[in-house]
């Protein structure tokens, strides 16, 4: 007897049933490639590669392995994710045990159907132009701050200490509340509403308080879940209908929610708004100081050269008949040089004309009519007798030729009437 | 509700073209004195502005200045 026919017949070995399951469990078209949801437990990668962990949910679960390679593995999968994977049922003969042989694994985001739901809801905003509509302006001197975040948390001393640094005294109201878990949005909806009623006139009056004319809504960093009232409709549309600016100032540098983009301003970090809409007093000081020594500066100059204007107006009227004088003065120089420079020509112009008239007068020269032969009489006196008339037998006469003369004696007078 | 940081804004923008216009120079001594004194009560308007955003520091819970908005309004 080998025996083989006795273990046909006989009970089975463990092993062969075993084995027997698992090509059942194998072939089974039901427990091939199919997707499954559960959590992540008792996740461990071990340094050969392979990868074991539990798949579960309230109802059950299953132990799972990813061999080493079979497929990429989010980094961010850790105990506790939820995953969904593409898996076919094994088991492991050694053991006896079912398990599921991973070929995918997808970590299941609470997030990534979070983020759907922000992304509407900025399409929506958009939709609405919410996005871009006008924002109010930050008050230069905010003179009375709702700061609403979480009570006692770090952001809220951070916020605290910095503005007693740069503005000490500086009127501000804390407002407490949840910043993050179920009731978080709620909270953050109320405190918006009380710092708008803060900001209403009357009840500030009735508190005896400026009304609040900036409010800071925002919390620390931390992850995405836990900053994720600031990306919900209730949160976002009490900003928007905040009659005040608001600042959106939540988490790290890197977060973007839907707060920053509808608020009046987005700080990066709660610090942040306060750097940006808290000025620094002493600065604000100096420049004040600054602005008094140049106006006082300038205007002492601007007198200063009024006066200096009138003190040389005044010099040059005390020296203004002087001027005159001079002015005189000169006009009389160009005067008589111009008569002196008239004066010589006329003085020129006569000459030529005597010139002329010594031409003339030597035309009718005695000389020239005694050179034609004609005589000139003239008497002992020299005068020049032009007439028989009055003269004297006996009298000496000189007769004058061109060339000479001759003394000669009255014999006889005549005239042209007859013999005298 | 910004009127007075708008009033505080536009005081340091004429106070700015005041001091750029004395520091040109070039106007008459009755100018000058009217531009000085309109300056220097831009100044003290500025400084009671600083002065008056002090004042009380509250830190409540939402709930307590919910309760004290409440009070008052009745």
């Amino acid at each position: 007897m080998t025996g083989r026919g006795e273990v046909t017949t006989g009970p089975l070995p463990i092993g062969q049933f075993v084995q027997l399951v698992k090509q059942t469990v194998v072939r089974d078209p039901l427990f091939k490639n199919q997707a499954l949801r559960g959590e992540v437990t008792q996740w461990k990668q071990y340094a050969s590669g392979h990868t074991y962990f539990s798949l579960r949910d309230k109802d059950g679960q299953m132990r799972a392995i990813i061999w080493k390679g079979r497929c990429a593995i989010d980094p961010s999968i850790k105990e506790g994710s939820e995953v969904i994977v593409l898996a076919s049922l094994d088991l492991y003969i050694q053991r006896g045990e079912i398990q599921l042989n991973v070929e995918r694994i997808e970590p299941v985001s609470v997030l990534g159907e979070l983020e759907k739901k922000k992304r509407l809801l900025v399409e929506q905003l958009r939709k609405e132009g919410e996005l871009d509509r006008p924002r109010h302006m930050i008050p230069t001197l905010p003179q009375h701050i709702a700061i609403i975040t979480g009570a006692g948390s770090a952001a809220l001393s951070d916020m605290q200490r910095l503005i007693e640094n740069r503005w000490p005294g500086l009127r501000r109201t804390v407002i407490g509340v949840l910043v993050q878990g179920p009731r978080a949005t709620e909270e953050i909806v109320r405190g918006l509403a009380a710092a708008r009623r803060l900001s209403n006139p009357s009840v500030a009056k009735k508190r005896g308080e400026p009304p609040v004319d900036l409010v800071i809504v925002g919390r620390g960093g931390g992850s995405p879940e836990d900053l994720w009232a600031f990306n919900l409709e209730p949160v976002v549309r009490a900003i928007i209908a905040s009659p005040v600016p608001v600042v959106s100032a939540v988490g790290h540098e890197s977060d973007i929610l839907v707060s920053d983009l509808v608020a009046d301003l987005r700080a990066s970090t709660p610090s942040d708004a306060i750097e940006r809409v808290v000025p620094v007093l002493p600065e604000l000081y100096y420049l004040l100081d600054e602005f008094e020594e140049r106006l006082s500066v300038a205007s002492r100059r601007q007198i200063h050269d009024s006066k200096q204007l009138l003190s040389i107006l005044h010099a040059r009227l005390r020296v203004a008949p002087m001027a005159g004088l001079n002015r005189a003065k000169a006009k009389v120089l160009a005067l008589s040089s111009r008569i002196q420079i008239s004066t010589n020509q006329s003085l020129g112009l006569q000459a030529t004309r005597l010139a002329h008239f010594e031409a003339s007068l030597s035309a009718i020269h005695p000389q020239r009519v005694l050179e034609r032969g004609y005589s000139m009489t003239q008497n002992a006196d020299g005068d020049v007798l032009s007439s028989s008339k009055g003269l004297q037998v006996g009298q000496k006469i000189i007769l004058n030729f061109a060339d000479g003369s001759a003394d000669a004696e009255i014999k006889k007078t005549h005239t042209d009437e007859g013999e005298k | 509700m910004t009127d007075k940081k708008q009033t505080y804004t536009e005081a340091i923008q004429r106070l700015e073209a005041i001091v750029a216009t004395l520091e040109r120079g070039g106007m008459g001594l009755d100018e000058t004195l009217k531009l000085y004194e309109e300056g220097a009560d831009l100044l003290r308007l500025c400084k009671t502005e600083l002065t008056a955003a002090e004042g009380r520091l509250n830190e409540l819970q939402l709930g307590e200045i919910e309760a004290e908005l409440q009070a008052e309004e009745q």
